[in-house]
């Protein structure tokens, strides 16, 4: 997770979000970004220096920054409301759910600070419940980057589609996994590694969890499919489906609460598509408390090696030998 | 500002079908807000037929002055004043909380004229910041946004988070107006959660504030005119409407018991007649009295 990962040079999500609003500031003369007094925390500070008449402080006042964007939107405008975001989807739910979905507004969100790592500010700053509160709003898309390219291709999906869209923002640098040439498309996930034995669904960071997970269970003898679900909402039914046909069972990955969030919804998917054992890494109905963002991923059981235990005993339930 | 006879009597039958229409439809349709709507009456008239620029036959003209009804409750009101106004023909009215018609609250994907969709209080006053925003980026000096807030509403946080910031971007194309009625749903303000001294509430945020009877045609008109066109120096305006909850039907009138309530067709009709009575226009009752009614009761089964 280092820079110094083998994988190649982690690159800061927050940075690639401040650069890829820039970017897309450049592009849509109607785009705006508003701030709740975090841009330094977040990045949409680069945002702010490149397009100052385009930014808008709100001051600390979330749900009003959710009913102004919903007006921007209504004039027109595309507003980007940046904030953390346990603050976006807690705080300001019922302006996100009512202002901006009920009427499907062509409004962008945020979230920063998403899950486990985020310097160690606490159970009220760590969001783990925000896959599960977003994705149940109609007309609203939810996304979860791995890596710093998939976040801009899902900041510039975000923008090419018309209607309310989420994503997630980990304050964490990861290592490349995608090439600057990489597309994202709304319901389409992503094999990066096929094996036979057990599939590992992941979305955002867990991705390069899992492929670690996968390698070591290569060491063993274990080939594992990995499929990146960076699309939460939509999601992609078909290859889901198609994976664990052929594996018979899996493993969901997630940096956030296992309820109702990523794993729930391949759950859905595989419950009427294609029943198998499924094994889910995530926060298990806990607070995600302070502490160092290593030790709060073993703390958790959301470790490369724990992802590794889970595909074994899914690939015992089904029924398989073991090497 | 003066209004012809003509206008003011235009304005006073505007508000009379406002009313009416509101008791057929919260009738008809089983369920809504009647001292909200009622309440609301003579500033919509005003606001729809004296002082907003909008044009029905081009409803996303883009110079054009927008509406926000922050208590969603007050749909009835705001459905009739449009269907007046020639949105859409007013038989289609009839369709409010049936399902694929008109919602109970307002959903501007299916009402032709709402410029927001609402229903929690508190939230409007934020979205009407920022279309007074959007009118601002477009250089658009001309038009003014309106937000309709209830008395009960500004107990809701967010309404004066929106209100320090409507003052700190100096929005003075920005004009809310307070249904004063001193009636929330179970009770009164108050009582309830007293919310005086209310003007200096406003000003201490930041807004000029005008207060006016909120059922007198001509100060309503003149109160919009100086909001728009007089007092605009960098400040939201605020007008304070001092309204009756139910005003024109006796025992709806400063009755909680009629915040949420449809009355039957019997109770409705004589409604009618006495509002019809008050306004010295020919006796008219519910138009759909007779109608078979539908049953309500709903297990599961056949």
């Amino acid at each position: 997770m280092a820079a110094n990962d083998a994988r190649g040079n982690a690159v800061e999500m927050r940075d690639a979000f401040g650069q890829t609003l820039v970017e897309l500031g450049r592009q849509y003369p109607k785009m705006i970004t508003l701030d709740a007094d975090l841009h330094t925390s977040s990045k949409a500070t680069m945002f702010k220096q490149a397009y100052p008449q385009r930014f808008i402080q709100v001051g600390i006042a979330e749900q009003n920054l959710f009913g102004i964007s919903a007006g921007l939107a209504l004039s027109g405008f595309m507003p980007f409301p940046s904030t953390f975001a346990v603050f976006a989807t807690r705080r300001a739910l019922d302006q996100i759910a009512i202002s901006i979905c009920f009427p499907n507004l062509n409004v962008k969100i945020p979230g920063s600070y998403v899950g486990l790592p985020t310097s160690r500010a606490g159970a009220s700053h760590n969001c783990i419940e925000d896959i599960a509160v977003m994705r149940a709003l109609p007309n609203m898309r939810v996304a979860d980057p791995a890596d710093a390219a998939d976040l801009r291709a899902i900041m510039r999906a975000a923008a090419e589609v018309h209607g309310p869209v989420y994503f997630r923002i980990a304050r964490l640098a990861m290592p490349p996994i995608f090439g600057a040439d990489h597309k994202f498309e709304w319901g389409k996930g992503v094999l990066l590694r096929e094996g036979r034995d057990v599939t590992l669904y992941s979305t955002g960071i867990m991705t390069t969890f899992c492929l670690n997970a996968a390698d070591l269970l290569a060491a063993e003898g274990i080939t594992a499919d990995v499929v990146h679900l960076g699309s939460i909402k939509p999601i992609d039914r078909e290859l889901i489906a198609a994976s664990a046909a052929r594996t018979g069972c899996a493993v969901t990955a997630e940096n956030a609460t296992i309820n109702g969030g990523f794993g729930a919804a391949v759950l859905e998917v595989l419950g009427e598509a294609c029943p198998v054992p499924v094994q889910r890494i995530g926060v298990r109905d806990r607070w995600a408390d302070s502490g160092g963002i290593k030790e709060l991923f073993t703390h958790h059981g959301m470790q490369p090696v724990d992802i590794a235990v889970a595909a074994r005993k899914a690939i015992k339930a089904k029924g398989g030998a073991l090497k | 500002m003066q209004l012809s006879p003509e206008k003011l009597s235009e304005l006073d039958e505007m508000a009379y079908q406002i009313r009416r229409l509101s008791v057929e439809m919260i009738t008809y349709g089983k369920w809504g807000h009647i001292g909200g709507s009622f309440s609301m009456a003579e500033f919509l008239s005003t606001l729809y037929f004296q002082v907003m620029g909008v044009k029905p036959g081009e409803p996303d003209w883009d110079g054009r002055d927008r509406l926000v009804l922050s208590k969603a409750h007050g749909s009835p009101a705001l459905y009739a004043v449009l269907a007046l106004r020639g949105y859409y023909p007013i038989d289609e009215v009839y369709t409010y909380c049936e399902l694929g018609g008109f919602e109970g609250h307002t959903d501007m994907t299916r009402t032709l004229g709402l410029e927001a969709s609402g229903g929690p209080l508190g939230m409007g006053l934020s979205v009407a910041v920022g279309m007074a925003l959007g009118m601002r980026f477009k250089e658009n000096a001309r038009g003014r946004v309106f937000c309709i807030l209830g008395d009960g509403e500004t107990n809701e946080g967010n309404v004066w988070e929106a209100a320090m910031s409507a003052a700190h971007y100096h929005l003075d194309n920005l004009i809310a107006v307070v249904d004063y009625n001193k009636v929330m749903a179970k009770g009164f303000v108050w009582d309830e959660m007293a919310i005086e001294p209310f003007a200096d509430k406003w000003r201490a945020f930041g807004w000029d504030v005008i207060e006016v009877d909120g059922h007198d045609l001509a100060a309503l008109a003149d109160a919009f005119h100086r909001a728009r066109w007089v007092m605009p120096r960098g400040k939201p305006i605020v007008v304070i409407a001092h309204t009756v909850k139910g005003k024109g039907v006796a025992m709806a009138e400063f009755n909680y018991k009629w915040h949420t309530h449809a009355p039957d067709p019997a109770t409705a009709d004589a409604m009618l007649k006495e509002l019809a009575r008050t306004y010295g226009r020919p006796e008219l009752g519910y138009s759909k009295l007779g109608e078979p009614e539908v049953k309500e009761d709903f297990y599961g089964g056949e």
